[in-house]
């Protein structure tokens, strides 16, 4: 086990070499001068030239991406062109906050998600499965930004229940993660529902419900535990996009995570601050799936590694 | 892996909150920035939200009123010598830091030097460039500000490298704000200043705090603690207004209507002229659009009133030149552009294309709409325009490298002149970069833009921006559109609001809250 996590490890660093390679090249093919960014709407040409020099824009392409990576090595992910802040301690005040969003999404959907498609399994065609497929479909047919303002109106402004946006007491959490996670939950309702109807048709289930055990253990301990690969999967994918993309429900939210981070950098062609951020969201995305490998086997002992 | 994620859900749960709405209110919650101040230091001062935070924290030697004039900060009066070049400032006493320390005219000396010093990097110090010595400082050809000198503790003089008759102005922007003597490597995380509001807080992406300064020279803010919520999406700050939350909110444009014509939102709403004129640059030296006639046919060519009407709820008045209406030397009897399809058409033919051009129009995401209706009006005078849709950034640097036919443009002063609009929007060495898009060089208009600057007497200076504008509205190096009004919504409870129409004018000073109730 712990030889297999050391090679996937040792296997991400070429990964996330890659990255930083065609990050560094499309940031410098994409269009947008990060040195008129810095002064803003008003500049002289002296000035933009100074700059470019002082930050060492005006090397030739290797040499920058050469002094950059060994930085990166060293740890140090430099400064942030607009701010003059280091760039790992501005993502690391914000990741946290993106991590508490995206796990309080991904435990609201798990439970919901997976109680739902357990249910529907149970009674294929009944009232409940169609329901809660049309309103799966509806759930992933939705934009996450519509949503977000429908839940804002509805609980915010009208009922005056929950804060409309920004972070800090647990209720502020609340809107957000349902945003984020309500995709999450009609996929999941899905893919737990096909998975279980297949566990459910297994010769042991029908040996389980034999033996005279009570239905509520046959699906729970038998069918789910069977069940279990794909939904872990969708979990594990789920989750890695939510650490990485929640960008629309953060802005909606005002949530001072990464995903704003990411788009004010872009937006503002902060370029080491595009770089750093892209860098450590492949290594999170990375760890992620090494994750969900290792739940696979915990899931599943047939599922082993060494 | 959940287990994990509990823990983070846990320790969240200990964590503070953010604004409370009940009790006395003591606290005003402001929603108008919607991006994380760059930095509280002044040096580094380029984007509106630092702008206005710095406002709060820092004093400059004048200072803009919410309506923009401009008034004594630092300075309690300076004079200028007969020849325009020497400035004397006469320094108020009594002042001191946040942290206790008095202030006096080295820190004036020090506080310039530091935003022109060529270490800072990545700050704006243009405002500072005219004077004398600064840009050598600032270019390492010289050790020091050979223009700044502190002749007493309360008296500054600063000698400029050639007469600049609204200097004053720009030590009101947020460069040219006081510091102490020493200031901390992390100074724009901490902010030490002699304003009305002294720094308490910033969480990033989240909230400001500024608590009041209760020895402030110009008196005291009226209530205690100011929260700058930093929220990105507009229909948010609109929720967060209708629940109470916030305190003053910018009116997004397309929810204008809908605003005016509800009974009980329309007592809310607060209106000014600001000094921002939206337009769109039309490069006067490529093709076809070269000719006048050509330029002169765009504006007749696109119902700019009917845009105004449809697209921005009326929020603006149009513009016959590119001087607010609210400075001196704007044309308040100059006529806009007729909307004229034929009388368009007939200026193609005379310059030489019956058949119409074909041109490209830049436009970034905020103005795609507005774009896409001047598109429509300029096809049915036979403009085919081809939009170029790109971030803001990109529309920029294409403009600047002289590569876009046509950019949709919006213009925010930084100090209450028309030097500001005409100088960097039209001036002959201002192309590209300076911020002339229309890459216009007129030597006429130039030489009148060039004596205004060094005249000292308003009324003559006045007439000669009168005089630069109307040239260029004649040569029409762009589409004219209009000057934006901003919309408040202010609650209730908050009283003697002004709304300020420049973007550091606004220190909540005089502002009163009532306690709750009335809504």
């Amino acid at each position: 086990m712990i030889s297999f996590i050391l090679r996937r490890l040792l296997l991400a660093v070429p990964t996330l070499f890659g990255v930083l390679v065609v990050a560094f090249i499309l940031l410098f093919i994409a269009p947008g001068d990060p040195v008129q960014e810095m002064v803003g709407e008003r500049a002289d040409a002296a000035t933009i030239e100074r700059l470019r020099r002082e930050l060492r824009l005006d090397e030739p392409l290797h040499v920058q991406f050469a002094s950059y990576a060994s930085g990166v090595i060293r740890g140090d992910l430099g400064r942030s062109y607009i701010t003059g802040r280091p760039i790992l301690r501005d993502i690391l005040e914000r990741f946290p906050k993106t991590l508490l969003l995206a796990s309080a999404a991904m435990i609201l959907a798990s439970i919901t998600g997976i109680a739902i498609g357990i249910l529907s399994a149970r009674r294929p065609g009944g009232w409940f499965d169609r329901t809660a497929l049309a309103v799966a479909y509806l759930g992933i047919s939705f934009p996450v930004y519509w949503v977000g303002l429908i839940l804002i109106l509805f609980f915010a402004v009208i009922l005056r229940w929950l804060p409309p946006s920004g972070y800090g007491r647990p209720e502020f959490l609340i809107l957000p993660a349902l945003t984020l996670g309500s995709r999450s939950i009609a996929f999941l309702a899905r893919v737990t529902r096909s998975s279980m109807l297949d566990a459910l048709s297994g010769d042991y289930v029908r040996t389980a419900r034999a033996k005279g055990l009570r239905e509520r253990v046959v699906t729970v301990r038998h069918a789910l535990r069977n069940a279990l690969i794909p939904i872990i999967t969708v979990l594990g994918l789920d989750f890695g996009y939510y650490l990485t993309g929640s960008i629309l429900t953060e802005t909606i939210f005002s949530w001072p995570g990464l995903g704003r981070y990411v788009v004010n950098a872009i937006a503002r062609r902060d370029l080491p601050a595009i770089q750093g951020s892209v860098l450590f969201l492949s290594v999170v995305f990375v760890l992620v799936n090494l994750l969900t490998d290792l739940a696979y086997a915990k899931a599943d002992p047939r599922v082993a590694y060494d | 892996m959940r287990s994990t994620a509990l823990l983070v859900l846990a320790a969240s749960l200990a964590c503070r909150g953010g604004g409370d709405a009940s009790g006395d209110r003591r606290t005003l919650v402001d929603s108008r920035d919607n991006e994380d101040p760059r930095s509280l230091d002044p040096a580094l001062s380029t984007d509106v939200p630092t702008g206005r935070a710095v406002a709060y924290v820092f004093d400059g030697l004048t200072r803009f009123t919410p309506d923009a004039r401009l008034e004594p900060g630092l300075a309690e009066r300076w004079d200028v010598s007969p020849d325009g070049l020497m400035y004397t400032f006469h320094l108020r006493q009594g002042v001191k830091f946040h942290d206790g320390t008095p202030f006096a005219a080295r820190h004036v000396v020090h506080s310039f030097r530091r935003a022109l010093d060529p270490a800072s990097l990545g700050g704006r110090p243009t405002p500072l460039l005219p004077i004398k010595g600064a840009s050598d400082f600032n270019t390492k050809r010289a050790t020091d500000v050979a223009g700044v000198v502190a002749r007493d503790d309360s008296t500054v003089v600063v000698t400029l490298g050639e007469p600049l008759a609204f200097f004053p102005k720009l030590l009101a922007m947020p460069v040219a704000a006081i510091v102490p003597d020493s200031t901390a490597k992390d100074f724009g995380l901490h902010p030490v200043g002699t304003g009305p509001w002294k720094f308490v807080e910033w969480q990033h992406d989240d909230f400001l705090r500024f608590a009041a300064n209760q020895s402030y020279w110009g008196g005291a803010p009226r209530f205690d603690s100011l929260v700058a919520r930093i929220i990105p999406e507009k229909s948010t700050a609109v929720a967060e207004f209708e629940s109470g939350n916030v305190d003053v909110l910018l009116v997004p444009e397309a929810d204008t209507p809908e605003w005016e014509q509800t009974d009980e939102r329309k007592g809310l709403l607060q209106s000014a002229p600001a000094l921002r004129f939206v337009h769109v640059a039309i490069n006067t030296t490529r093709g076809p659009l070269a000719k006048r006639e050509v330029r002169q046919a765009i504006n007749h060519a696109v119902d700019v009133g009917s845009v105004l009407r449809q697209l921005f709820g009326s929020r603006g008045r149009r513009a016959a030149g590119v001087i607010p209406p609210i400075l001196e030397g704007a044309d308040t009897t100059r006529q806009p552009y007729a909307f004229d399809p034929a009388r368009a058409r007939q200026l193609l033919a005379q310059a030489g294309y019956p058949n119409g051009i074909d041109i490209e129009l830049w436009v970034s995401p905020v103005y795609v709409r507005l774009a896409q209706t001047i598109q429509g009006y300029l096809s049915q005078s036979n403009i085919r325009a081809k939009l170029v849709q790109r971030d803001a950034p990109s529309v920029r640097e294409a403009a600047r490298k002289g590569e876009t036919d046509m950019s949709v443009r919006d213009w925010y002063a930084d100090y209450p002149d028309a030097e500001n609009f005409l100088y960097p929007l039209l001036y002959s060495a201002n192309k590209g970069v300076g911020g002339n898009y229309s890459f216009y060089a007129n030597p006429e208009f130039d030489r009148r833009v060039a004596s205004a600057r060094r005249e000292q007497n308003d009324t003559l200076r006045a007439r000669l921006y009168r005089e630069a504008d109307a040239l260029a509205f004649t040569d029409a190096p762009m589409l004219y559109l209009f000057f934006y009004n901003e919309l408040y919504a202010v609650q209730p409870w908050v009283r003697n609001f002004q709304v300020p129409v420049i973007f550091n004018g606004q220190r909540w000073l005089g502002v009163e809250l009532r306690n709750r109730g009335g809504r």
